[in-house]
């Protein structure tokens, strides 16, 4: 009895060797190759669409970009322009319109890769909700000092609307900033050139819980924000800089008014998650037919303001 | 006589028709009236055919009556009646012109306590039953009262009866109101285990489906890792109970959310019923006197929650000898004391229980398990004290303390070193998290009438999560020279705390009905989470602030006041049915809003002949607390949140239905039900919640809640064949869960997260010796639910570069993992005398190393080798504790 015990007790300690990781044969889910077009487009510019092929996930090369792509867009039903191929200065290929984004107009994109199936997809650069008032408190600006000698100025910002619609409330905004580098001649600082640069902020814990980063350099608003009626967004900017040569000068908001095809994409993109396990990713929006990508409008408004002289 | 016996019935049957109010004229009639030596029936005779007045009675109310002798003159003809039938217990009512006898039928009530005969124990459930000409019975409260009118006379026959107790049978006397107090004598031998379908006999008072008792017995002997027993694991072998992989994930009852679980510790909701996520629960199994869980169906009295109840009641503690239990396991060690302060009067209870994980975590860690997650110095404990303080002032009036109080304690601290050509980086993580319950009950039973009773409560809850966490990143030049990179602490916590008081009144006007009704007042407090941050960053950073300022980050307190009124009626009738109803109203108010709901229960049961019990029943309930967080899984930093303006009452509906048969040692159930979420929360996640403790949650947690409604619908069986000395007992569940929320999945209904098809449950009980017993479990289930991708594209930014890749998820909990099963297995012995007992439990969980999938990892990240990676939580785990009483 002792003996198969004895026996018992050995088999269990080796089992414990086991590892608790592994590779599982899981079968993933397999689609089939599609064509992914993204544009995301605004009024008084042409409309830019960058195709390409989707890949399966286990494949680490680069996505194939079609050479022969038939891409158009249609109004109402009918032919408006054939986008043509543009490769620029930094190799990135896309497909461009000659005709320029018109407000609440409805563009339909058709893109046809041989071999693949059509991809077709609809949306509206909607009309722009303009920014009334965007105000720097002055009274609350402030000086940081950081610990490598820098310093940054922490700029309260408001930024409010001209009216908040009651719904389709899709917003995103942009900060940049402008920072004047200057020299030091005879005791004065002559201004020597600018740079641009975007702006971190601050904000209470409720705005930075329902703002994302999106890819698009801009952050997209949650629509839940305006669920208490406000029309104003309180922000602390901060403007990095060297007392020495630099001094903050101007920022720049630009805010977009968005379609719900681009709000929807990018919520869905924010909640994909990082691929952090136990985190269930959202579905993505897609209102590409018959591919993946998103088409979809958007209207800018935009605002400068004066970084008043700070000591 | 036969004519006689008609009149009479056809009297009795009359009076129910007509109304009897007022009196009648002939009653006063002045009679003079003489009879020597007479029968009374004669007599009654007698004075009919004098008076003319019809009167109509039963020979057989006289026979044990001796002759009397009446002389009286002038006197009214109500006082004859009396004088010549004063030898009777017997009365009379005019129908009419007629007098018609009839016996008068004195009830008495039949009330007292079932307790354990050794400890003093008052025990739940006990069912009680009197048998005379017919049988009639009740069972325990959740004091261990009964109580039942009953014909005045002899000859009843009492059985009290309790799962791991002697019967108890007497002989009863009804001739007054009667106090017992019933002491079962405990089973001696390893008990055997009745975990699932309920004997017949039992299911009239006890309500068979969807309540489940869970007995401290069969959590014992149940094979567990570690050997530490655990009431939950228990529960989750129920059907229609799923849990996430090995326990972890919370309790998920027919597709409900783990926060929709009221689960009470002596009538005190505890917020957080696990330790070490799910793997343990709070419940120290050397504490727990009774448990049931309802899966639906559940009785007014509980509200709160929307989906289950499970209520757990602690021991008492011996009344008459100390005793001390001490039981030790793989993981943890735990200690009780009991005993009285004054014998039969007064009892305490005082158990801890504490945990040693060092070298598991050190041997995972080395393994690469989620467990070390991110790190390499772990360490992870919790700790359980129990108090519990009772006295009996008398036979009327009692007094219960209960306190609780637990928490875990998690630290992770590893460090990074990174060489460079120009130094060293070095990168030193910790993180240090507590949470914990803690509860309080002062409780006062009273025997207001003989068939009233109370209960009276003043309540405290309170759970609490703090993490820590700290970043210090440092550079050492090759030159010897070193800089501080980045110095950041943030201080997380959330907390949420009750007070409240209640007063249960339990009635019993007939040994039929039972009605229970009380009101409860409870106010909440709420801190869904405070987050203070220290952040030095030279540079810039996206969050850049002065290493001396705080940020406090959503510090708001809320409070709200919960009221609640509940009427509950238990009615046996037409013999062989039972009808459960009850109606709750509840209010909820905060920031001067207020909301509320009517919660209506129902339920029908009929035992029919051969064995058969055909039930169905209805619930509604609401719930005005929601936990919310980005995983959805139970996690303890996962907030417990209010019901506002902006997030709504949880209200669920089910239905169930279901048949069960009891037969020739077989006991087979089948039950259905479908479950409609009309209103099911869930979080928009923040995604980095589990490496920064939970913080992100906290901030703008009203704008962050999606309101979705949902489904779940099932078909649930238990069989279970005692074939001496072996019982074997099998459950299995068909179930579906669906969820729909606008905010997720582009609006389309998905599977819920622990929606699983299959989900059985094998157990085999074999009694090798009066000692010694053998426990078998095999468990299957269909793989949950998860969103995988399978393509991915590349979204460029504006000026080109690649922004990020896109993976395609097209729908949310689309895809399975592999399905899980394990077996374990664990023999029990029991040695020693009464004064000494040892107990072991010898056995292993997981016994084939099953690699059941917790979750999966596609690592697309590294080149052309992507792959699904596969994390597994329990290996095979040694089962093994050993417990001494004396």
């Amino acid at each position: 009895m002792s003996l198969k015990y004895h026996t018992l007790l050995t088999c269990i300690l080796l089992l414990l060797g086991w590892r608790c990781v592994r590779e599982a044969d899981i079968k993933l889910p397999e689609q089939p190759t599609r064509i992914v077009a993204i544009s995301h487009f605004s009024p008084g510019n042409p409309i830019q669409v960058e195709v390409s092929l989707s890949q399966s996930i286990t494949d680490a090369g680069d996505p194939v970009i079609p050479a022969n792509a038939d891409v158009s867009i249609a109004v109402g039903g009918k032919f408006l322009d054939k986008l043509f191929r543009v490769t620029d200065d930094g190799g990135r290929i896309y497909w461009e319109s000659r005709d320029l984004v018109e407000t609440n107009t409805e563009y339909t994109l058709a893109v046809r890769v041989a071999g693949l199936d059509l991809v077709e997809a609809h949306s509206v650069a909607p009309a722009p909700i303009r920014l009334s008032n965007t105000r720097v408190d002055t009274l609350g600006m402030r000086i940081i000092e950081l610990t490598d000698g820098k310093l940054a100025l922490q700029v309260p910002l408001e930024i409010s609307m001209a009216n908040l619609p009651a719904q389709d409330r899709y917003f995103a905004f942009g900060l940049r900033h402008e920072i004047e580098i200057f020299e030091i001649i005879d005791g004065e600082p002559i201004p020597d050139e600018y740079y641009e640069a975007s702006t971190k902020f601050l904000a209470d814990g409720r705005t930075l819980a329902l703002v994302y980063d999106t890819p698009e350099k801009v952050v997209l608003v949650d629509q839940n924000f305006w669920s208490n009626d406000s029309k104003t967004i309180w922000l602390d900017a901060l403007i990095p800089f060297d007392p020495d040569y630099e001094r903050p000068r101007r920022m720049f908001i630009e805010w977009r008014t968005l379609s719900e095809d681009f709000y929807r994409y990018h919520l869905s993109l924010a909640r994909q998650g990082s691929n952090i396990p136990l985190n269930d990713p959202d579905a993505l929006y897609n209102n590409i037919s018959g591919g993946y990508g998103n088409f979809s409008g958007f209207s800018v408004s935009n605002d400068t303001i004066a970084i008043p002289d700070f000591n | 006589m036969a004519i006689r016996v008609l009149v009479l019935s056809l009297g009795l049957i009359s009076l129910s028709f007509i109304s009897l109010k007022g009196q009648n004229p002939l009653q006063n009639r002045a009679v003079d009236f003489t009879c020597i030596n007479c029968l009374p029936t004669d007599a009654l005779v007698q004075l009919s055919r004098q008076t003319g007045i019809n009167i109509v009675f039963n020979d057989l109310f006289f026979q044990d009556c001796s002759p009397v002798t009446v002389i009286v003159a002038g006197v009214p003809f109500s006082k004859v009646l009396e004088t010549i039938t004063a030898c009777t217990n017997l009365s009379y009512r005019w129908v009419g012109d007629q007098v018609v006898f009839y016996r008068k039928i004195q009830k008495f009530t039949l009330s007292g306590y079932v307790q354990d005969a050794e400890t003093g124990e008052r025990l739940i459930g006990a069912s009680v039953r009197v048998f005379s000409n017919a049988a009639t019975g009740t069972t325990t409260n959740e004091y261990g009262f009964f109580s039942l009118p009953l014909e005045q006379g002899g000859g009843y026959r009492l059985a009290v009866s309790y799962i791991g107790y002697q019967q108890d049978l007497r002989t009863l006397e009804m001739n007054a109101d009667r106090l017992l107090t019933i002491r079962l004598a405990p089973n001696s031998a390893l008990p055997e285990v009745l975990v699932t379908a309920l004997p017949v006999a039992d299911m009239v008072e006890n309500g068979a489906g969807s309540r489940q008792n869970l007995p401290p017995a069969a959590m014992k002997q149940m094979p567990v890792p570690g050997g530490e027993a655990d009431l939950l694991r228990l529960a989750a072998l129920q059907s229609g109970v799923q849990t996430g992989v090995d326990g972890l994930g919370g309790l998920h009852v027919r597709g409900g959310n783990a926060d929709q679980n009221l689960i009470l510790l002596d009538d005190v909701p505890v917020y957080n019923p696990h330790h070490a996520l799910g793997l343990f629960s709070v419940f120290n199994p050397a504490t727990v006197s009774n448990a049931r869980l309802w899966k639906g169906d559940f009785p007014a009295r509980y509200s709160g929650r929307a989906s289950s109840v499970l209520d757990v009641r602690t021991r008492d503690g011996h009344f008459r000898e100390f005793h001390t239990d001490i039981s030790a396991g793989l993981f943890a060690v735990s200690a009780t004391v009991e005993g009285p302060l004054v014998r039969d009067t007064c009892s305490f209870l005082l158990s801890g229980r504490t945990t040693y994980f060092g070298p598991w975590i050190d041997l995972f860690s080395k393994r690469d398990n989620l467990i070390t997650f991110s790190g390499e110095n772990i360490n992870y404990r919790f700790h359980d004290v129990n108090a519990k303080l009772n006295y009996i002032f008398s036979a009327k009036n009692r007094l219960y303390f209960s306190y609780y109080q637990g928490g875990d304690i998690f630290k992770n601290r590893f460090e990074q070193r990174t060489n460079d050509p120009e130094g060293l980086f070095t990168d030193e993580y910790t993180l240090d998290s507590e949470w914990g319950n803690a509860i309080a009950a002062l409780r006062w039973n009273h025997l207001l009438r003989k068939n009233l009773f109370t209960n009276t409560t003043v309540r405290f809850s309170r759970f609490y999560y703090q993490s820590k966490l700290g970043l210090l990143s440092n550079f050492l030049s090759a030159s010897g020279k070193e800089n501080l990179l980045a110095n950041y602490g943030q201080i997380y916590q959330t907390v949420i705390r009750d007070w409240s008081g209640k007063t249960d009144f339990s009635y019993f006007p007939t040994n039929t009905l039972t009605l229970r009704w009380g009101l409860a007042y409870t106010f909440h407090t709420f801190q869904p989470g405070a987050l203070s941050i220290n952040f030095l960053v030279p540079g810039q950073s996206p969050i850049t602030i002065d290493s001396l300022s705080k940020v406090l980050l959503n510090n708001e307190r809320l409070g709200a006041d919960e009221a609640e009124v509940y009427l509950d009626a238990e009615w046996q009738f037409f013999k062989n049915w039972r009808l459960d109803a009850g109606l709750n109203y509840s209010l909820f108010q905060i920031r001067n809003n207020t909301f509320s709901a009517i919660q209506p229960r129902l339920r029908v049961q009929r035992s029919g002949p051969g064995g058969w019990t055909h039930w169905a029943g209805f619930h509604r309930s609401a719930q005005y607390l929601h936990q919310i967080g980005s995983f959805n899984i139970s996690l303890p930093f996962e907030l417990w949140v209010p019901t506002t303006t902006k997030v709504p009452p949880e209200l669920v509906w089910q239905i169930s239905g279901g048949t069960a048969l009891s037969r020739s040692g077989w006991n087979v159930s089948l039950e259905g039900y479908y479950k409609r979420f009309e209103r099911v929360l869930t979080f928009l996640s923040s995604n980095t919640a589990l490496f920064t403790g939970g913080a992100e949650d906290a901030s703008g947690w009203e704008d962050r809640v999606s309101a979705g409604t949902g489904s779940g619908y099932g078909l649930e069986i238990n069989l279970e064949k005692r074939l001496r000395p072996t019982t074997v007992v099998f459950t299995y569940s068909w179930s579906k869960a669906i969820r729909q929320f606008p905010d997720i999945n582009s609006g389309r209904a998905f599977p819920f997260r622990f929606d699983r098809r299959h989900d059985l449950t094998i157990n085999v009980q074999q009694r090798i010796a009066n000692w010694l017993n053998l426990n078998l479990v095999w468990a299957f289930a269909t793989g949950n639910p998860i969103t995988l991708s399978g393509v991915k594209y590349q979204h460029h930014a504006p000026n080109g570069d690649i922004e990020r890749n896109v993976y395609v998820y097209t729908e949310v909990n689309g895809y399975r993992l592999p399905a899980y099963h394990r077996l374990d297995v664990a023999f029990n012995a029991l040695f020693g005398r009464k004064q000494l007992t040892h107990s072991i439990q010898l056995g292993a969980y997981n016994i084939y190393n099953r690699a059941n999938p917790f979750f999966l990892y596609v690592d697309s990240g590294s080149g052309s080798n992507a792959k699904a990676i596969q994390y597994t939580l329990l290996p095979l785990l040694p089962s093994f504790r050993y417990e001494l009483k004396f």
